[in-house]
């Protein structure tokens, strides 16, 4: 029941973060009306603090949240799995190096990072992807080494290392196939930080400035007008909350599955 | 691992962790192309008034040496001065820091034991009907933003109950504590953050305890319920559970930027944000990298607690 309402949540906000720049049919950045205006004809939604068509920007504010956050989950697991896999197979003294390394990184706040390079380069979409990817890389890393070293170990490896399968075969035959698992899993956990962290982004004005709609900065510029309409503020937040908490239930659902199947 | 080194090491690592952490925030505020002279000079500047300006910063020397000069002042605790308002922003510190401290020392109060009671409930009895309860909570409370959290508090409890102030304006020259009202909100944002991420550590440190053959013979030998999760669990899973809330606690220095923004809570995560909005790259400076400090002390403390509390780290390195 859990999981169909978790797999239904991630299916529906995804759609509606992808899909909605197709479907609106007003512009998201004009004033239509006056602002905090309650639902009402043409308007379904309302209008926001600056008496633009609420709906409009819901539909066209969650792509950047979402392809920031995919973006920033696709070059950390990458990464991690570059560093990881590296790591994972090297000498231990050199692995626990890297592993430190990447601990080092792990421990500044990841809002920090964030907000120091926003600082450096303000207004700028790629600079919340760095910091996303940055922040989020060694905890894959961390992820990824552990589990090919279990794999590494494994009775299956020394077979093939021992008739004399050269690293690159063990590697795509024996270790790949058997931490995919771990990795997909990882990826959505990574996934969830990452939403978590690109809407807080847009919620404090880093990234592509107004007036470009983003369900994070959309809840941060209507927080004045919550008693007049709380729509500007619940629907992006509620988009958000149902984003990441569904993601996350699919996620643990897949780690518990993976972790039974192993 | 005698104490001597293992202080040694630990410390040795948060000093190498501050070095990098400086030079990121140095490397990506200062050598980048927008520097501070477009911030204090206005559009219609000339070319040359620019870099007459530069030059008076300092900021046509080598990056590296302008880093050294930097880090050095730093070290001395000269953090520079504001570009808004030209205070040094040591005052600026002095000011807000401990506002944003009060918070994260009642939030703490309260994460803590909520945290072991929960952790401990649920971990004692994996799978049993109160450890799904709380495990499906708190992952659901993990994956939320804190400003998600935050602003659906102020929804339901300043807007629609009306019983607690929207914003956490604090009067000039006064301190939080004259209106501890305003202190609830953010407090209660921060504490539904960290108790979900607090619960799960501690959960699973205690699950794996709960499983120990000697919990098992306690168990046998008629020992249950708070006697046996206090006694026989707790300290032995204390060591994992004070590393969780440091993580925790260091997390909440990342949380209190959006808590306090959220608010307008005159802290020092509110003044980063402010910073960063007004490009005032000397406040930035100097904040992310004592906000950063404070990070790595807390695990740093959290390290040195754990060994303390859990003898058996003394003896088995």
């Amino acid at each position: 029941m859990t999981r169909l309402a978790a797999r239904a949540g991630v299916l529906l906000v995804l759609a509606v973060a992808v899909l909605g720049p197709l479907l609106v049919t007003g512009s998201p950045t004009e004033q239509v009306g006056v602002p905090y205006a309650p639902p009402g004809p043409g308007h379904p939604l309302g209008t926001d603090a600056l008496g633009r068509d609420l709906l409009a920007r819901v539909l066209t504010g969650g792509r950047v949240v979402v392809t920031l956050a995919a973006g920033a989950t696709l070059l950390a697991t990458a990464l991690g799995v570059l560093v990881g896999v590296s790591a994972g197979l090297a000498p231990r003294h050199t692995a626990d190096l890297l592993v430190r390394v990447t601990d080092l990184v792990a421990i500044v706040p990841a809002v920090l990072v964030m907000l120091v390079l926003a600082a450096g380069f303000p207004g700028s979409d790629l600079a919340v992807l760095a910091a996303v990817t940055l922040t989020t890389t060694p905890f894959s890393t961390r992820v990824v080494s552990a589990a090919t070293r279990a794999v590494a170990g494994s009775g299956f490896v020394e077979v093939a290392r021992g008739r004399g399968d050269t690293p690159a075969q063990v590697l795509r035959h024996d270790i790949l196939p058997n931490i995919a698992g771990t990795v997909l899993t990882d990826a959505g956990i990574r996934f969830v930080a990452a939403v978590h962290l690109t809407a807080t982004a847009g919620f404090l004005g880093l990234g592509r400035g107004a007036p470009a709609p983003n369900w994070g900065r959309m809840v941060q510029e209507n927080l004045p007008g919550l008693s007049l309409t709380p729509l500007p503020v619940l629907v992006p937040a509620l988009l958000i909350a149902v984003l990441a908490v569904s993601v996350n239930l699919v996620a643990d659902d897949l780690a518990a599955r993976t972790a039974g199947a192993t | 691992m005698t104490w001597g080194r293992f202080l040694l090491l630990r410390l040795a690592a948060a000093v190498a962790a501050l070095a990098v952490v400086s030079v990121l925030v140095f490397a990506a505020t200062a050598v980048l192309p927008g520097d501070a002279v477009g911030v204090l000079s206005g559009a219609d500047t000339t070319a040359a008034q620019r870099a007459t300006l530069r030059a008076d910063l300092g900021l046509d020397r080598p990056a590296h040496e302008r880093y050294l000069d930097w880090a050095g002042s730093l070290l001395r605790g000269d953090l520079g001065t504001a570009l808004v308002g030209g205070r040094p922003v040591s005052d600026l510190l002095a000011d807000r820091l401990p506002n944003s401290v009060l918070i994260a020392v009642l939030s703490l109060l309260l994460v803590a034991p909520l945290s072991v009671v929960c952790g401990l409930v649920a971990g004692m009895h994996p799978r049993a009907a109160a450890d799904r309860a709380i495990s499906t909570a708190t992952l659901c409370g993990v994956a939320l933003p804190e400003f998600v959290v935050a602003s659906l508090l102020v929804t339901v409890l300043a807007t629609w109950l009306g019983v607690l102030p929207r914003v956490s304006l604090v009067p000039l020259g006064g301190t939080p504590l004259d209106t501890p009202e305003i202190l609830v909100l953010p407090v209660l944002s921060t504490v539904a953050v960290g108790l979900a991420a607090a619960t799960r550590l501690i959960r699973t440190a205690a699950a794996q305890v709960a499983t120990a053959p000697f919990v098992e013979a306690a168990r046998l030998r008629g020992v249950t319920g708070p006697r046996l999760a206090l006694r026989h669990v707790l300290p032995n899973a204390i060591g994992p559970a004070v590393q969780s809330l440091a993580l925790v606690t260091a997390a909440l220095v990342g949380g209190t930027v959006v808590v306090e923004t959220i608010f307008s809570y005159p802290g020092i995560g509110y003044e980063l944000q402010q910073a960063v909005a007004n490009r005032d790259v000397p406040v930035v400076q100097g904040l992310t990298v004592v906000l950063a400090g404070i990070a790595l002390v807390v695990l740093l403390l959290a390290d040195v607690v754990a060994r303390l509390v859990d003898p058996r780290q003394g003896r088995h390195p």
